[in-house]
């Protein structure tokens, strides 16, 4: 589904992703780990498309698709989803709309009818349950205001509305309490279906014992220095990365 | 630049064009007649003086206007697209600056006991005695050339009295509609309204036209907000886009009143609102929120002038501004606090959000305390679209268009969001997004945009 070759970014002219590469299957599910400054973060914005990350040097495909070619918002119509590790506030901008407005936008790409208000009003209202997002949040401006762990339920209730083939989630773990870490890996969890994928950027193994991976990266320095499965996540927890990729240099 | 013998040539032109069609009342025409003569000793409005400085009236000058036709036969249907149908209101409706006693369909059930709605021409006969007492006290009929025509002009517009302890439960909608004119004329407005001690009314004034008429609004509003009453007041200014507009307004507050404006600007080649507020009386409260959006060919300015003269008042002044095109606007907010007026709370904010590079403002907020104990601030902000906001939201799938006109509805939601009338809420919602469509289509708006 992912294919990133030799991935090299600057940002502000400072290299950053020096040599990645990484595969993603279809239906699996991905951990990055890594201490911080290895470039996790970076990693998900290129993925995302944001501003200010030149592409100096690699391939990314999606789908067998040239995901670089695409604009930001076509990423998001062809399936790509980040839960941002900070999530943005929009004074002014209704959440109930905002949602809706994505939504529509990513059915419309799919020659899909929009929906109603009322129609989305309830599927909403439906999924916010399922995520532990308090209704009244859907009614306010987005995010403004809002705890971290509200935040961070706002962006999985994104991930489960928009249902993105490839969702990027980018330390969603962190702040959060073992109860809404709980909930969130739920919401995850719902997510996993073969025809998708599912990258977790995270510093902590904790949150992969809720949300098992098929696959665990180490990053360091911006290069993926090595892989293994969930084990290779504990082993990490027990003995700290360095030597960990230490081991696995050696 | 302007001088003071162009000016006063230009004032006298005006009056040569036509004057009331009623000379009397015998008061009235002294108050006209003072005004006249006043005009020719008024400085002339150009950059020298600080409150014209960004404003300039050249263009206007330049311009003899002549009085509108008022008699045009007019229906419902040709100002149905300026009403609010579903909005459950008192209806008065100004064509070309003069009250339509009766639209068909418009007329609405009478008024209740104690409130008077209408004409101020035909106030001036009928309530001579309280229109007398109340008339010309709270405004400078010789504040500058503008209110000095005014006066001297003064024929008709809206009067509204609410008597004590009434309470309007329905808003009061007035429209100005000026209609499609051959010639370049002077539609001039003069209200009046008050509000007895613990009364309470809501006002929505628009000001719309047909067609792409040139013309001059010069509107003057005395308003007396008496003892615990309390007055919601929202203006639209959406005037044809070869229009010259300007508001005076002067409000005086009793106290423990409350009076809580809401001004939105989105027509008009230039347009200017001026807000004089005295708080005279003890904790009265005062808000007055705009905003405004400029684009190509526009200018908008906005004087705030709030004076705390008494203890205890308390002031908030929200403008906000969308920027786009070649827009300009300028903003002036001044709050005096007096010496004596301790207890005073005021905090005054003006921002603006610059679509594009080639947009101008001058902003200018200003605090001037005299008194020791008080709560003030003061701030203006100009900006750009945040990038990551942007980022978030295409991030989701929605376009750059899309995602700049959210951001934008969002800036002005803050201010949008304080119209307690629904139907008008909504409208200007819908205004406000034709606006931003328009804006973010043009061309120069992709090329020249932050």
């Amino acid at each position: 589904m992912l294919s990133i070759k030799n991935l090299h970014v600057s940002v502000d002219g400072k290299a950053i992703i020096q040599g990645l590469d990484l595969a993603v299957g279809t239906g699996e599910v991905h951990a990055i780990m890594g201490p911080n400054g290895s470039g996790k973060s970076t990693l998900s914005y290129v993925l995302a498309g944001r501003d200010g990350y030149q592409v100096t040097q690699g391939v990314i495909r999606f789908e067998g698709e040239d995901l670089l070619a695409l604009e930001t918002d076509a990423r998001a119509h062809k399936g790509i989803f980040l839960a941002m590790q900070y999530p943005v506030e929009l004074p002014g901008v209704n959440n109930m709309t905002f949602l809706r407005e994505s939504l529509n936008a990513i059915r419309s790409a799919h020659d899909e009818p929009a929906l109603d208000a009322v129609s989305f009003m309830q599927l909403a209202r439906d999924k916010a349950r399922q995520v532990g997002l308090d209704e009244k949040l859907l009614k306010r401006s987005v995010n403004t205001g809002f705890s971290g762990g509200e935040k961070k339920r706002n962006e999985i209730l994104q991930m489960v509305l928009l249902e993105p083939k490839l969702a990027i989630l980018d330390e969603t773990d962190s702040g959060l309490d073992i109860d809404a870490l709980r909930v969130i890996a739920a919401g995850v969890n719902a997510q996993r279906r073969l025809d998708r994928a599912i990258l977790l950027i995270t510093h902590y193994q904790r949150l992969l014992d809720y949300i098992e991976p098929d696959r665990v990266h180490v990053l360091v320095d911006g290069r993926i220095v090595c892989s293994g499965d969930k084990q290779l996540a504990l082993e990490l927890e027990k003995k700290g990365y360095q030597q960990v990729v230490q081991e696995a240099v050696a | 630049m302007i001088t003071a013998e162009q000016q006063v040539r230009w004032f006298e032109q005006q009056l040569a064009q036509g004057g009331p069609s009623q000379p009397e009342p015998d008061w009235l025409e002294q108050v006209r007649e003072d005004a006249r003569r006043a005009a020719s000793r008024l400085p002339a409005l150009n950059r020298k003086q600080e409150a014209w400085r960004y404003t300039s009236i050249e263009n206007l000058l330049k311009h003899s206007f002549q009085s509108a036709n008022d008699s045009l036969d007019l229906t419902v249907e040709d100002i149905s697209d300026g009403l609010l149908p579903a909005m459950n209101a008192y209806r008065l409706v100004f064509v070309n600056g003069r009250y339509r006693a009766s639209l068909p369909s418009l007329e609405s059930e009478p008024f209740p006991d104690g409130v008077t709605l209408g004409s101020l021409s035909a106030a001036c006969i009928r309530d001579a005695g309280l229109l007398a007492a109340w008339f010309g006290k709270t405004a400078n009929p010789v504040e500058h050339i503008f209110t000095a025509l005014n006066t001297a002009l003064i024929d008709d517009g809206l009067f509204i009295h609410v008597g004590p302890h009434v309470e309007l439960e329905r808003p009061v909608e007035v429209i100005y509609i000026t209609t499609e004119l051959e010639n370049t004329c002077l539609v001039p407005t003069r209200n009046l309204i008050l509000l007895e001690s613990g009364a309470g009314a809501t006002l929505v004034e628009r000001f719309i036209s047909q067609g792409p008429s040139m013309y001059f609004h010069n509107n003057l509003t005395e308003i007396s907000v008496g003892e615990g009453a309390s007055l919601s007041h929202y203006r639209v200014q959406d005037e044809s886009r070869n229009a010259w507009h300007l508001s005076s307004l002067y409000l005086s507050q009793g106290s423990h009143s409350v009076y809580r404006g809401v001004t939105l600007a989105f027509g008009a080649a230039w347009s200017r609102t001026d807000y004089h507020a005295g708080l005279t009386q003890a904790s009265a409260h005062c808000l007055l929120n705009g905003f405004y959006a400029v684009g190509d060919r526009q200018l908008t300015d906005f004087h705030l002038n709030v004076q705390h003269v008494a203890p205890a008042c308390t002031s908030r002044e929200k403008f906000k501004g969308l920027l786009h095109g070649k827009g300009r606007a300028v903003f002036d907010g001044h709050i005096l606090v007096e010496k004596q007026a301790q207890y005073s709370d005021a905090h005054l904010a003006n921002d603006n959000l610059m679509l594009v590079r080639d947009a101008e403002v001058d902003t200018k907020p200003q605090l001037e305390i005299y008194a020791d104990n008080v709560k003030c601030s003061h701030g203006t902000t100009v900006g750009q679209l945040d990038p990551q906001q942007v980022f978030y939201l295409r991030s989701r799938g929605i376009d750059a268009r899309a995602a700049r006109r959210l951001l934008s509805q969002g800036f002005a939601a803050e201010i949008i969001e304080t119209i307690d009338v629904v139907e008008l809420r909504e409208h200007i919602t819908d205004k406000l997004t034709g606006i931003l469509n328009t804006a973010l289509d043009a061309d120069g708006e992709l090329r020249n945009g932050y």
